[in-house]
């Protein structure tokens, strides 16, 4: 047992002992009050991070933006988000009049809770799972229906219709979005034929004779696909017209204040971490990395994941309702289909196990040339699909254009006569 | 882990299971408020899929998290929130004896059929039940037992997801019925498409004419059969307006 790899896990067998010798517990009463423990720990963490993230994100987007971001609480500022908390629990909690007020109450903590029980499943290092399902991959897919869930509920409860327009809307978008983010989680699971992380992440070290590749270098496409889906779900910038302040319809929280807007914020930054973190485990190796113990790999590529939605964030305009599901519907979902099926004929055609390829036929490759067979042709529908939009944008664009300047010619052939 | 702690850890969790299930249930058909009453379907559907965990099946509990939550209790609260009047509702009406009774007889059914119920009957007394006696109980007392089964249940292989994937493919087990949802599926997709697709301002038009003759036709029929229309025909020349956003 190594001692830096397996801290976690040796603490928490110390405390099961301890639990199990001092107070007399049972040793499985121990271990269940451990994983409850471990439970607390897990959640205390997220909303840890989510105080630091929000601090963070403020700093780089001031940065990308030529601004200084928040410095006068503490030094650097860094006891911003312990004024924002501070602020959060003073501030006066409202109800509206005539609300729902179990729906009203209830949603906050539905939309934090389910944002929190993502995390039972991400592996942090190979001793340190939650718990290893055999599922994950699909668990973290139905976790995600909870919180529209959740959104309902506040549109509803709010007894406002400008808030039950918004959760319409959020629902729309967070429905839509699941479609391609579900078509590009399918990929990792079809090559590593298990739909638990833990399994996943192995697949992408040398155990048991595989490349040692992450999957990012097999799917780029289906990595960006999932990464653009994952903000879209989140109800991040760019895609973040659920809630930005210059739509005329605002989030379906408008009518919350104090300590529940707070939970929804909360639920959107712990939904938004997870999102890293499944990314990092699905497509760039998760825990798995030379030198340094695996829980700092993850976090640390959890960070360059998050660091490009902050970058995103500062440096994308906002889109338009029907720009997004358009992207959606019109070119994610299909090219999605098209590479899912390319990627699974590719998959059965070249082989890299020996009992396989005399089963099924096809032709026995090394991992490596399958992993480069996979990315070319990956690559080549990620290219050929992004200039095929890129085209008709322009051809839309300048109808546009072209419209608008022969409006303009009327108007001014009007205004002469 | 011992025998008797896990049995007993896992006979509260149904416990629990099984109150939210049928509070949340009866709450659903008693209540007035639709809107409640969808969200608490959605707890039904978690009281179930945490049955289906302790059944030790993930996939399950997961599928039904995923299709009865994220799908079918989004797409009814949708539903409910169009229909006009959703407030103040009466949730009782003229069948909810007959579907009490209903909801009996199929749970006795189930109770007799996988249930620890064994109803034994007298034949000397009662010969009409010799006709049913296909499986004649060596007793014939009549009386009603309750045995609770006694074998644990057996625990689920760590390959089941693999082996279910396996009998949908597998045409001695459920091809042709995984193959007909998938088109059945395919169905309502291309349906879908051709309900929700934008049409031309010259199909609306005629699409609108020929409700209008339908209405016209209709109520020409009730006006024979001695019946006021209820509704008025659509105005001729119902303009289109065209879709463009």
């Amino acid at each position: 047992m190594d001692l830096i790899n397996d801290l976690l896990k040796i603490i928490g067998d110390f405390i099961a002992g301890v639990i199990n010798s001092i107070f007399g517990f049972s040793p499985f009463l121990a271990d269940l009050v451990t994983m409850g423990l471990a439970a607390v720990i897990l959640c205390t963490f997220a909303a840890l991070s989510f105080m630091g993230l929000t601090y963070v994100e403020r700093k780089v987007v001031a940065r990308i933006q030529d601004r200084v971001g928040p410095n006068q609480a503490g030094p650097f500022g860094l006891l911003q988000p312990i004024a924002d908390g501070i602020k959060m629990f003073t501030k006066e909690d409202t109800t509206p009049a005539n609300a729902d007020r179990w729906v009203y109450n209830l949603a906050p903590l539905v939309i934090a809770v389910f944002a929190l029980t993502t995390y039972a499943v991400l592996p942090f290092a190979p001793s340190v799972v939650g718990t290893n399902l055999n599922v994950g991959v699909f668990y973290i897919i139905a976790i995600g229906s909870g919180s529209i869930v959740a959104i309902i509920m506040a549109g509803w409860g709010s007894n406002n219709k400008y808030a039950l327009l918004a959760a319409f809307r959020a629902v729309a978008q967070l429905v839509s979005y699941e479609v391609p983010m579900v078509l590009a989680l399918l990929v990792p699971v079809l090559l590593s034929g298990s739909m638990s992380l833990v399994d996943i992440i192995n697949q992408q070290t040398t155990l048991n004779g595989n490349p040692g590749i992450p999957f990012i270098v097999f799917f780029p496409f289906s990595a960006l696909v999932f990464l653009i889906s994952g903000i879209a779900e989140t109800g991040r910038s760019p895609f973040d017209l659920l809630e930005a302040e210059s739509e005329i319809v605002a989030g379906f929280h408008v009518e919350y204040s104090g300590m529940k807007f707070a939970l929804f914020f909360l639920g959107e930054y712990v939904n938004a971490l997870a999102v890293a973190f499944v990314f990092s485990t699905l497509f760039l190796g998760g825990y798995a990395g030379p030198v340094l113990p695996p829980y700092i790999w993850l976090m640390l590529k959890a960070a360059v994941v998050f660091f490009i939605f902050m970058w995103l964030r500062g440096t994308l305009p906002r889109v338009r309702v029907d720009q997004m599901h358009n992207l959606n519907w019109k070119f994610f979902v299909p090219v999605s289909i098209v590479h899912l099926v390319v990627v699974m004929a590719l998959m059965k055609l070249f082989v890299t196990r020996p009992a396989l390829a005399q089963a099924n036929g096809g032709i026995l490759v090394t991992p490596g040339a399958q992993a480069a067979i996979l990315c070319v042709a990956s690559l080549l529908i990620l290219v050929g699909s992004l200039a095929v939009a890129a085209r008709r944008a322009r051809i839309m664009r300048l109808q546009e254009e072209a419209a608008l300047e022969q409006r303009r010619a009327e108007n001014i052939a009007a205004v002469s006569a | 882990m011992t025998h008797s702690e896990t049995m007993t850890i896992h006979q509260v969790l149904f416990i629990v299971m099984a109150l939210a299930i049928l509070g949340s249930a009866i709450f659903v058909v008693t209540t007035s408020n639709l809107f409640r009453a969808a969200l608490m379907l959605i707890l039904t559907f978690f009281g179930i899929a945490g049955l289906f965990v302790l059944l030790d099946i993930g996939l399950f509990a997961v599928a039904q998290v995923l299709i009865y939550i994220g799908a079918i209790a989004i797409l009814i609260i949708f539903a409910v929130m169009l229909t006009r009047g959703m407030q103040g509702m009466v949730p009782r009406n003229s069948q909810a004896v007959a579907a009490a009774v209903t909801v009996g007889i199929i749970f006795a059914v189930l109770l007799l059929l996988f249930g620890p119920l064994r109803v034994t009957v007298d034949v000397a007394r009662w010969p009409v039940f010799s006709l049913f006696a296909g499986n004649a109980s060596p007793r014939d007392v009549g009386g009603i037992e309750w045995t609770p089964p006694n074998q644990p249940i057996p625990a689920m292989p760590e390959t089941y997801i693999a082996d279910f994937g396996r009998s949908l493919v597998d045409g001695n087990q459920y091809l042709l019925p995984f193959l007909l949802i998938a088109f059945l599926v395919d169905v309502v997709l291309a349906g879908a498409i051709f309900i929700a697709r934008q049409r031309r301002p010259a199909e609306v038009i005629e699409d609108r004419r020929r409700q209008a003759e339908e209405a016209a036709e209709e109520a020409e029929a009730m006006r024979q059969a001695g019946m006021t229309p209820d509704v008025a025909p659509l105005p001729e020349g119902a303009v289109a307006s065209t879709a463009e956003h």
